[in-house]
């Protein structure tokens, strides 16, 4: 047993990370992130009050750094040396997986752009201190309501799909019964975070509150 | 009328390993039943192509033509297939014939598969039986682990699963899903088991079960409908365990 200490595992431990990122902290932090902004669905002063909560952690900057940043740039940027090592056929092999595989890589490297983008207009111009206002100006442009729209669903495709890859990838859904239901699951997660992304834009967009009744 | 009735087949050829791939078109007589391994017989009677130019007889591999051998995998109308299984009567025209483009090409239709094999010799797909003295009878195996080893025990190293996986590629040395599944036959056998620790550490290395990218094509085109993706999924949860787990508890 020996030689199988000095193997080198380097490959598959980065491979793995890759996996683990993509779930825990980015797509949690996704999760996060759509929970807080559904805060505009109940009025611009709520939104606000949670934004600037957010703002205001302790240890902000370390916080958005490991837990945010740094995972990403590494899913990402990871992401893309995985896709560089692959050659998609799904006009030979026109099969549901196959096509999943290929969608993946193109949402990824959609939502991978668009967050920066994202980060650039909402954290870096406005200094880490966004308001309702601030998204509500940008989105007047039809540009930027067009880009904000392509990213949120690209951004919850790629989580959908990136569910069932990891419970497959991490023997967590062995059987074809519990692969067939991790698909379930990664399809629910993705169309509900496609329904949610897109109610919150058009909320910033149109001003539009649908859950205002509470404060009635 | 049906016996005047031709067979189209259209054959990419090469001379040798390094040289430039060209078609040729023959027109064969239909016969009832006739399979791609006949259409090739065929042609080797008669090496004339459809405009009358005498050539060779094609090259390929095969050997049971029963699809448990596993040698006349080709590209068949652009699939991964066995040409012993794939019948005329229900493959569109003209039947394009190529050999599979992850292997390298020996001749015609005739590819070298030795890739599998190192790769089936990196992860120790054999159960070790021999010692410098009598190991006696080895443990028993429970029903319902045969149950399991069957269908895993059916591969027939034919690639098929190698040649439409977009993770196998000249970027990539990733191994395969037959090899993963073989690990997995072996680990479960009681005696196999003994050496379950260094297949899986093989199955880490670069090239090993981190390359799966579930696009799960290996599933769909395996001839001998082994449970692939099932096997990767198990292996999976083996391997990371071994890796993160180990360190800690053993």
């Amino acid at each position: 047993m020996s030689r199988t200490a000095t193997r080198s595992e380097t490959d598959y431990l980065l491979r793995k990370l890759h996996s683990f990122t993509g779930v825990i902290p980015v797509g949690a932090f996704l999760a996060e992130h759509f929970w807080s902004n559904s805060y505009a669905l109940v009025s611009r002063a709520q939104y606000d009050a949670k934004s600037q909560e957010l703002q205001t952690i302790p240890f902000r900057v370390a916080v958005e750094w490991l837990f945010i940043f740094l995972p990403m740039l590494y899913h990402g940027g990871y992401g893309i040396y995985i896709w560089l090592r692959g050659k998609s056929n799904i006009s030979a092999y026109p099969w549901v997986g196959n096509w999943l595989y290929t969608t993946q890589r193109y949402t990824g490297l959609i939502a991978f752009a668009y967050i920066g983008w994202h980060l650039y207009t909402e954290r870096w111009l406005t200094h880490g201190k966004s308001t309702y206002t601030d998204v509500e100006d940008l989105l007047q442009n039809p540009y930027a309501l067009a880009f904000m729209f392509i990213g949120v669903l690209a951004s919850s495709f790629h989580l959908g799909v990136g569910i069932w890859n990891f419970l497959c990838k991490w023997g967590l859904a062995a059987t074809v019964k519990a692969q067939r239901a991790a698909g379930a699951l990664g399809a629910t997660v993705g169309f509900a975070f496609s329904v949610i992304g897109v109610l919150i834009v058009l909320s910033f967009w149109l001003n539009w509150h649908p859950f205002d009744f509470y404060l009635k | 009328m049906p016996d005047a009735k031709e067979v189209i087949v259209r054959v990419k050829r090469q001379v040798s390993p390094k040289g430039t791939p060209y078609w040729e078109e023959f027109a064969l007589p239909w016969r009832p039943a006739m399979n791609v391994i006949i259409c090739l017989r065929d042609i080797a009677e008669n090496p004339v192509t459809r405009e009358g130019q005498r050539t060779t007889p094609i090259s390929y591999d095969s050997n049971c033509l029963e699809e448990v051998c596993g040698s006349c995998a080709m590209l068949i109308n652009g699939k991964a297939r066995m040409a012993c299984s794939a019948l005329v009567d229900k493959l569109d025209q003209p039947i394009r014939l190529e050999p599979f483009s992850k292997f390298p090409v020996v001749r015609d239709l005739a590819v070298d598969r030795q890739f599998m094999f190192e790769s089936l010799k990196r992860v120790k797909s054999w159960i070790p039986i021999d010692g410098t003295y009598d190991l006696g009878e080895g443990p028993r195996m429970a029903p319902e682990t045969q149950e399991k080893a069957y269908p895993l025990s059916r591969c027939i190293s034919c690639g098929s699963c190698l040649e439409v996986c977009p993770q196998v590629n000249d970027n990539n040395k990733f191994i395969g899903a037959a090899i993963i599944s073989q690990v997995r036959l072996f680990n479960m056998h009681p005696t196999g088991a003994m050496h379950a620790k260094e297949r899986i550490a093989a199955l880490m290395e670069p090239g090993g079960i981190q390359d799966c990218a579930n696009a799960q094509n290996c599933v769909k085109a395996c001839p001998k409908d082994i449970p692939l993706t099932e096997s990767i999924a198990e292996m999976n949860r083996q391997a990371w365990k071994q890796a993160l787990v180990g360190w800690l508890v053993g």
